[in-house]
């Protein structure tokens, strides 16, 4: 997918003027939000369950090459074939192998962010293979020539109308008014293709390195459908994706779903080992696993920012962002939006191309809050704000910031200056409510925040008492 | 140098290791690996020893998941739910797996009498002319046609009112897909009281030898709220479902 992180600014006053994007958006907090902290509360020892989710996940980053390694080989032992794709073209590249090495003609697609990072359906239609998206969301922004808004509701910006209009206009169907008889629309549409389709591509949830197993979590049954219906099933999945044994499953089954849609477990979660054994009745005859880099390693380097591959993709800090609920997912310009976008986008599609998006950013901290395994996503946004006012020429912001910021540094390493500072802090004062100079363009947008009380003056009173 | 090894040594790069090997033993998140066994011993008991009180939450728990629940006292009764539920539903046929416990079901009770042809959905593989792919092809049109898809199961989860099957010969992946209503029969005894007891057991499965391809966790209707948060039912998969106790 080509990324547009550059608009962030452009592509958020859009977003903030349309007046049915901000009425779908405001849907997230009372739906998924709240069902989230729900069934968070619901589910004794959630605290340690995050915890112990954060452990394993970093345990697993920390030797990601052992767990590859031990993934692939029980992959094979399955019966399996794993090709390991440093970058989106290899793995696009690899997938149109296959199709073509069995002549398929039409592949079905279960919700897959990675394949939007691959802009893998693309090349498979410049290669004259029709891929169709299966997961009623993904279908009707496919049909659209849309990009998906959000991870787990990727048309949730669509409303009933416009969903009728389009299936009017590419499907030739009647105008209907119930999202009842849409949805039938596209179970008829869709039923077809799974019943014809050669191959089946999907993405992968968790990947189980000591059984060599796929794991998906779905609702509609669309996944199941490409894993059993085609003669060859390739999942796709970034390198992040694994977990050491089939027990944690439970744990992180737990975490993701619980945090995504605030289920107790989603319809379908579907577990698969390699392709159909001998004695079984259907299946797939092939089975391959295509594990991806395409930027991963560059954050994996950066013991910084190195937690951001533990993300589960569940969307919570989506949801619980007072900022991209404002803003939705076409802002961000890439894959991956909200908080989590902000942190892996600018990282994935290069610190240039993404310099807005550390920005897009309160840090309030729910997001922080909201996540499974504990992300520290603003310490993260905090990270990249001074990677880019103190990097490198090319992915530096504006001139005039890094020199603010600098002159800002300068200030609070001498103790002087700084008790002026804190003295201003210790009156209750803004800094400034709107700076001057080059601090300008920073607080057009935003109040410059009171400066907290020093801790010096706290400290102070605290021995007082 | 492989393409794989290419791989891995470029992350082994980016973490800054040198060698190949664990730094620390894995966080379990169940227990340790060597006592896996009787982690799994125990689990299988616990399904027995409270096998009524699993059942009792299993039925609110599936209930408010979206299943349709029912208590009966055995097979036959079993099958005649299901053939009540045929004949209200204006079934013409219904296709069903070879779990035993299905298979007694739907000898017990009468469906040629209501007019219902029932096909066990199984490979011919004792005649040695038959075409695989073409009688696996007939097969899916048979489901695809059919008004109702029963199935038995290998386990239940009380925690989440979850059915767990576990395709293999006799056992479609698509029974429980296809056909727009599902019935899964559950024996007692069968009730796990968590997701933790399942992956336990599967795990043992593993270490076994004894796995299969393809496990399904099956937790009520199909259902989607990808438009304006809306749920709808049958999106792809059964829109209506049915969970049927035994004993």
């Amino acid at each position: 997918m080509e990324p547009k992180t550059k608009r962030f600014k452009a592509g958020s006053a859009a977003a903030l003027a349309d007046e049915r994007i901000q009425a779908n958006l405001a849907g997230l907090y009372s739906g998924f939000h709240s069902a989230r902290i729900s069934a968070a509360s619901a589910t004794s020892g959630w605290e340690e369950l995050r915890e112990r989710g954060r452990r394993i996940k970093a345990h697993v980053i920390e030797n990601l090459d052992y767990y590859l390694d031990l993934l692939a080989r029980n992959v094979e032992k399955a019966g399996g074939r794993v090709f390991f794709a440093r970058d989106a073209d290899e793995a696009s590249n690899y997938v149109i192998g296959v199709a073509k090495s069995r002549n398929i003609d039409l592949v079905i697609k279960s919700k897959s962010m990675l394949s939007e990072e691959m802009g893998l359906n693309d090349r498979l239609e410049s290669e004259g293979i029709e891929p169709v998206e299966t997961d009623l969301g993904e279908y009707i922004v496919q049909l659209a020539g849309d990009t998906p808004f959000h991870i787990i509701a990727p048309a949730i910006h669509k409303s009933r109308g416009e969903v009728s209009d389009l299936f009017a206009q590419k499907l030739g169907s009647p105008a209907y008014d119930d999202i009842e008889d849409l949805t039938r629309e596209a179970r008829r549409q869709l039923r077809g293709k799974f019943m014809t389709a050669g191959m089946g591509v999907t993405g992968a949830n968790f990947l189980v390195a000591e059984t060599g197993t796929v794991t998906l979590v779905t609702n509609e049954g669309n996944g199941r459908m490409c894993t059993s219906m085609p003669k060859v099933h390739v999942a796709i999945a970034g390198m992040e994706k694994v977990v050491p044994s089939i027990e944690d499953l439970a744990l992180f089954l737990r975490l993701l779903i619980r945090s995504a849609t605030g289920q107790m477990v989603s319809s379908y979660v579907t577990a698969v080992t390699g392709p159909r054994k001998q004695d079984e009745e259907d299946g797939p005859e092939e089975f391959h696993l295509v594990i991806v880099d395409n930027g991963r390693s560059r954050i994996l380097a950066d013991p910084d920012l190195r937690e951001s591959l533990y993300c589960l993709r569940c969307g919570a800090c989506l949801n619980a962002c007072p900022v991209y609920r404002k803003v939705g997912g076409h802002a961000y310009g890439w894959v991956y939006p909200g908080p989590i976008g902000a942190v892996v986008s600018p990282m994935l599609t290069g610190l240039s191309d993404g310099k807005d998006l550390p920005y897009a950013s309160t840090l309030c901290g729910a997001c922080k809050e909201a996540c499974p395994v504990k992300i520290d996503i603003p310490r993260m946004l905090l990270y990249l704000r001074k990677e880019l006012t103190e990097g490198d020429e090319k992915a530096s912001s504006n001139l005039g910031e890094r020199i603010a910021m600098k002159g800002w540094k300068a200030a609070a390493s001498t103790d002087k200056t700084m008790r002026a500072a804190n003295l201003l802090a210790r009156l209750g004062a803004p800094i400034a409510s709107k700076m001057p100079g080059p601090m300008s363009g920073w607080t057009d947008h935003r109040e410059a925040p009171r400066a907290a009380r020093p801790f010096r003056s706290r400290w102070q009173e605290l021995k007082d008492q | 140098m492989s393409d794989r090894e290419a791989f891995l040594q470029s992350i082994r790069g980016a973490l800054g290791r040198q060698d190949s090997g664990l730094t620390s033993d894995a966080p379990t998140s169940a227990g340790p690996p060597d006592q896996l066994e009787e982690r799994a011993r125990r689990a299988s008991e616990i399904a027995s020893r409270d096998a009524d009180n699993l059942f009792d939450v299993l039925s609110n728990v599936a209930a408010g998941a979206g299943w349709n629940v029912a208590h009966v006292p055995d097979a036959r009764a079993a099958g005649e739910y299901v053939l009540k539920l045929a004949q209200d539903l204006e079934a013409r046929s219904a296709v069903y797996s070879l779990h035993p416990v299905v298979q007694a079901a739907i000898g017990e009770a009468d469906f040629d009498t209501a007019g219902i042809t029932t096909i066990p959905v199984a490979l011919d593989r004792d005649d040695p002319d038959s075409d695989e792919d073409a009688d696996r092809a007939r097969l899916r049109s048979i489901m695809e046609a059919a008004d109702l898809g029963v199935t038995g199961v290998d386990y239940a989860i009380a925690e989440t009112g979850t059915c767990v099957i576990i395709p293999r010969r006799g056992v479609s992946r698509l029974v429980s897909l296809l056909p727009p209503v599902h019935v899964a029969i559950v024996e007692r005894g069968q009730a796990l009281p968590s997701l933790d007891e399942l992956f336990t057991l599967r795990r043992d499965d593993f270490i076994r030898g004894d796995f299969g391809s393809y496990m399904n966790l099956i937790t009520g209707p199909s259902r989607t709220a990808d438009i304006e948060y809306t749920i709808v039912t049958g999106v792809h998969g059964p829109g209506e479902v049915h969970m049927v106790l035994v004993g």
